[in-house]
C-alpha cells in the first residue's frame, strides 16, 4: 500500500515548476512560445515521459505525465503541451510500427508540434464528421483545432464509409481564431485531398480516457493556481482593518474549494495510477477525475477572480487568464454533465 | 505507487472472513435486516463473540488486554466488519475503548489503567461523553459545569448535553471548570465520574427522526474522587484533544464502503421508480458514485499516511465535510426519487444510525426518511461544518484567525452568565 508520490516524483515536479517559474509567461507570443516548450521537451522530456524509450519516449509511465501538465497548468505555460501530447497518445495507441516509428520520435523530442482535431466525443460522431476520406486522401474543416495553427502533425477523425477512423495528416491550412484560452489558442483547420494515414481501429475509448486523465491534471493545476492566488491575496488585502482572509465568507469560501481540490488531486492521482497500471478501473477513474478537476478549477478561477475584487477583472491581471483556460478544459472532451452521463452508463445505471 | 494491501494484511483479512462466517448467525444479512427491536440483544451477544476472540479493544496494546493489532490490521478488520454489516462493540465502546481506554493508556496513572481498562473489556463499565453544554457547542471550551474540590472528592454541578449512550452508560468523562480565574482553556480539567449516584440524573432528548440516541445529564453536587483526574488538574483541554486524535484511525478506509454500498441500494430504489433514465437523476446519481470513489481515494491515501506514521493535520476536517455534505445531497436525492411517496412513509425505519444505513436495511421509503432526517445531524456533531471550513481555513490554507473576544480570565468574558 503506497498511494502517494515518491521522492523522485515530488523532486521531478519541484524541478519543472521551478523552471516555469523562471521562464513560463502566460501572455508570451501570442500563446505560443515555442522555444520554452522546445526546452521543456529537451530538458524535461515533457512531451514523451510514458511513452517507450525506442520511439524516443522517457519510460516512465502516465503518472509522470500528469505531473507535468499539471505544472503546466498550475503556470499558464504558452505551449503546445496539450495538442503533442494527445497527437502522440492517439500514434502511440493506435499507429503502426511504421507510423509510430516515423511520427513519434520527432514530436517527442519537440522538433515538431502536434494537434488533435477532436474537441469532444461527439466528434466522433459519423453524423458530424466534417473530414471525408476518398481513398487515400482527405477533405473537409475542421473549426475548432487547440494548437492547430503551429501544428506539424495533425491527428484527424474523418470519415471512411460510414465508420470513422482517425488519420494522421502533415498536408493542411491552419487559420488561428479568436480563442477563449489566450494561452492555449485554436484554429480552424482545413484539409482539401491530403494525404493522410489511417490509424487502426482500436479502442477509442480507452484513448479517450487516457487524455481525460491528462486534461484533467492541467485543469488541477489550474485549479491549485487559483486557490492560491485567492488565498495569497486574502492574506494582504485589508479592509475594515483586517486582511479580509480572517472574514468567515472568504475564508469558508476559500475551504470548501480546498476540499474540492483536495478531491481533484486524489481523483487525478488514482487515474493516472489506473492508465499507467492499464487498469479497469480506468473507465470509471477517468470521467471522475475529468469532471471533478474541470469543476474545481472554474470554481478556484471564478473565487480568485472574485476575491481580487475589482483588479481581478482587468485585463492586466492574470485571473481572467486562469478563467478562460478552465473553461477551455472543461469543455475539452466533453463538458461535466457529459462525463456523468459516461460514468452512469458506464456503471450501469 | 500501489494500491494493494500488504500478504501479512490479506491473511488476516481471510482469518477475520472466516471467523465472521463461522460466528455470524446463519443467513446473516446485516443489521439492517434485523427487527430494531432485536438490535440492542444481538449486539450484546455478538460482543461478547468479538471479546471472546479477542477481537475487541483492537487498538489496545496486548498487555492491557487489548488485541494489539497493528494499524493496517485494524484498518481490514473494520473494512471486514463493515462489509459484513456486523458492529464493532458495543454501544458504549466507541467512548469506553476507543477514545478514553486509549487516552488512559497514553495519559492516565498506573492505578487508572490498572482499575478502569479490566472494567471497560468485561464491559462493566459502560462510558459516555460529558462535553458539549448548553452554552457550550462549537465553542467547546466556554462550558461551565463547575468541579470544586471538597476533601478528597470533586464536587461538580451543572449540565451537559447531546449525550449519545448517556442511558446506557455508567460512568461519564467529564470536562468540567476548576478555575474561573484561568484563561477559559486553562481552567478545565477532565475526570472521571461514576453515574449510578443521586447527584446524576439523565434525561433523554428524542431527536427529529423520532428517536431517543442522545440525552441530557445534571449534575447536582455529584461527586468523584480526587484522583480520577485525567492530564492534571487544569489539564482538561489537552486531555480532550488527545482524546479526539483516537476518533478515527482504524476506520480510514471504511467511509467508502459504507457509503458505496448505500448508494446501490438508492441506485436500485431509482431503478425501480423507473427514473434512472430521467437526465437529472442519472447526472446526480453519477455525481454520488464520483463522491464515494473520492472517499475511496482519500482513503487509501489516508491509509498509506496512516502506515508511513504521517500526521493527518487537517485532513480529518476535510474527511468530516466530504463525508456529511455528501450525506445530506444524496439522502436528499433519495427524497426527490420518492417524490410524492415521502409524504407518507411506509415500510420499516432504517433504524437509529447516526451516519449511513446499515447492511441490510430495506428500501423503504421510511427508512430513506429516516436517513434524510439523520443526515441533518452530520453537519452538526463531531464539529460542525462552519468549524471544519474555520479549520482548514486557517490550519491548511494558514489564512488569518478572526480578531477574538473571548481572552482574559474565563469569569469576565460574559459577566452574568459566569460559572
Amino acid at each position: 500500500m503506497d498511494f502517494a508520490y515518491d521522492a523522485e516524483q515530488d523532486q521531478f515536479r519541484a524541478s519543472i515548476r521551478s523552471f516555469l517559474a523562471d521562464h513560463a509567461d502566460p501572455r508570451a507570443a501570442d500563446g505560443h512560445d515555442g522555444l520554452l516548450w522546445q526546452r521543456l521537451c529537451t530538458d524535461f522530456g515533457a512531451a514523451g515521459l510514458h511513452a517507450p524509450e525506442e520511439h524516443g519516449g522517457g519510460g516512465f509511465t502516465p503518472v509522470e505525465t500528469a505531473l507535468v501538465l499539471e505544472e503546466l497548468g498550475r503556470a499558464l505555460a504558452p505551449v503546445p503541451a496539450w495538442g503533442t501530447v494527445a497527437a502522440a497518445e492517439a500514434v502511440l495507441r493506435l499507429g503502426g510500427a511504421d507510423v509510430r516509428k516515423e511520427v513519434l520520435p520527432p514530436l517527442l523530442a519537440g522538433e515538431r508540434i502536434g494537434a488533435l482535431a477532436l474537441v469532444t466525443e461527439a466528434d466522433l460522431d459519423p453524423a458530424r464528421v466534417p473530414v471525408r476520406a476518398d481513398g487515400e486522401t482527405l477533405t473537409g474543416t475542421v473549426p475548432v483545432v487547440p494548437n492547430g495553427h503551429v501544428a506539424d502533425v495533425l491527428v484527424v477523425p474523418a470519415l471512411v464509409g460510414d465508420r470513422v477512423v482517425l488519420h494522421v495528416v502533415t498536408e493542411f491550412e491552419a487559420e488561428r481564431q479568436d480563442s477563449l484560452d489566450l494561452t492555449r489558442p485554436v484554429a480552424a483547420v482545413r484539409l482539401t485531398d491530403a494525404p493522410g494515414t489511417p490509424l487502426d481501429e482500436g479502442d477509442l475509448d480507452r484513448l479517450l480516457d487516457v487524455l481525460r486523465v491528462l486534461l484533467a491534471a492541467d485543469l488541477l493545476g489550474t485549479a491549485g493556481a487559483c486557490l492560491g492566488a485567492a488565498v495569497a491575496y486574502a492574506h494582504t488585502r485589508v479592509q475594515f482593518n483586517r486582511p479580509i482572509g480572517s472574514f468567515q465568507a472568504v475564508k469558508h469560501r476559500c475551504a470548501e474549494l480546498a476540499v474540492e481540490l483536495d478531491a481533484a488531486r486524489a481523483a487525478v492521482m488514482f487515474a493516472a495510477l489506473a492508465a499507467a497500471e492499464d487498469s479497469p478501473e480506468l473507465a470509471t477513474a477517468a470521467p471522475v477525475a475529468k469532471f471533478q478537476a474541470a469543476d474545481t478549477a472554474v470554481a478556484c478561477a471564478a473565487a480568485s477572480i472574485q476575491i481580487h475584487g475589482g483588479i481581478g477583472f482587468t485585463r492586466e491581471h492574470d485571473a481572467h487568464l486562469f478563467y478562460r483556460r478552465a473553461l477551455t478544459g472543461a469543455a475539452l472532451l466533453g463538458s461535466s454533465a457529459r462525463q456523468r452521463e459516461v460514468l452512469a452508463s458506464r456503471l450501469g445505471f | 505507487m500501489d494500491i494493494t494491501y500488504p500478504p501479512d494484511a490479506e491473511r488476516f483479512r481471510a482469518r477475520i472472513r472466516t471467523f465472521l462466517a463461522e460466528n455470524l448467525p446463519a443467513g446473516w444479512a446485516g443489521v439492517g435486516a434485523l427487527p430494531p427491536d432485536e438490535r440492542a440483544e444481538f449486539a450484546t451477544r455478538w460482543r461478547a463473540t468479538l471479546a471472546e476472540n479477542g477481537l475487541v479493544a483492537v487498538s489496545w496494546p496486548k498487555e492491557y488486554g487489548g488485541a494489539g493489532l497493528t494499524d493496517v490490521e485494524q484498518v481490514v478488520l473494520a473494512e471486514e466488519l463493515a462489509r459484513a454489516g456486523a458492529p464493532s462493540g458495543g454501544e458504549n465502546d466507541g467512548f469506553g475503548i476507543g477514545m478514553l481506554g486509549n487516552t488512559l493508556i497514553q495519559l492516565g496513572t498506573e492505578e487508572q489503567k490498572s482499575y478502569f481498562l479490566p472494567r471497560i473489556l468485561s464491559g462493566e463499565h459502560r462510558w459516555c461523553q460529558g462535553y458539549s453544554e448548553p452554552d457550550a457547542g462549537s465553542d467547546l471550551a466556554g462550558l461551565r459545569t463547575r468541579a470544586v474540590l471538597d476533601g478528597d472528592e470533586w464536587v461538580i454541578d451543572g449540565q451537559k448535553i447531546w449525550t449519545s449512550a448517556g442511558h446506557t452508560a455508567n460512568w461519564i468523562f467529564v470536562l468540567a471548570r476548576t478555575d474561573p480565574a484561568a484563561p477559559k482553556h486553562k481552567g478545565i480539567t477532565f475526570l472521571l465520574v461514576p453515574m449510578e449516584q443521586p447527584g446524576v440524573e439523565v434525561r433523554p432528548i428524542v431527536n427529529a427522526a423520532g428517536h431517543s440516541l442522545f440525552n441530557e445529564v445534571f449534575f447536582t453536587g455529584a461527586r468523584t474522587r480526587a484522583d480520577l483526574v485525567v492530564g492534571g488538574v487544569g489539564g482538561g483541554w489537552r486531555t480532550a484533544m488527545t482524546l479526539l486524535g483516537f476518533e478515527r484511525g482504524g476506520q480510514v478506509t471504511t467511509q467508502a464502503i459504507e457509503f458505496a454500498r448505500d448508494l446501490d441500494r438508492l441506485v436500485e430504489l431509482a431503478r425501480d421508480r423507473g427514473l434512472t433514465s430521467d437526465p437529472r437523476i442519472r447526472d446526480e446519481l453519477a455525481w454520488c458514485a464520483a463522491r464515494v470513489q473520492v472517499m475511496r481515494y482519500r482513503g487509501l491515501r489516508g491509509l498509506t499516511a496512516l502506515l508511513q506514521g504521517r500526521t493527518p493535520g487537517a485532513d480529518g476536517a476535510i474527511s468530516k465535510l466530504v463525508w456529511s455534505e455528501y450525506f445530506q445531497r444524496y439522502t436528499e436525492l433519495a427524497a426527490e426519487i420518492l417524490g410524492p411517496e415521502l409524504l407518507a412513509p411506509t415500510g420499516p425505519g432504517s433504524g437509529e444510525v447516526l451516519r449511513v444505513a446499515e447492511v441490510g436495511t430495506p428500501n423503504s421509503s421510511r427508512a430513506w426518511v429516516d436517513e434524510l432526517l439523520y443526515a441533518r445531524a452530520g453537519t452538526i456533531y463531531a464539529g460542525s461544518s462552519q468549524v471544519q471550513r474555520t479549520i482548514i481555513g486557517e490550519q491548511l490554507l494558514g489564512l488569518p484567525r478572526e480578531p477574538r473576544l473571548d481572552g482574559g480570565p474565563f469569569a469576565e468574558i460574559r459577566p452574568g452568565k459566569g460559572a
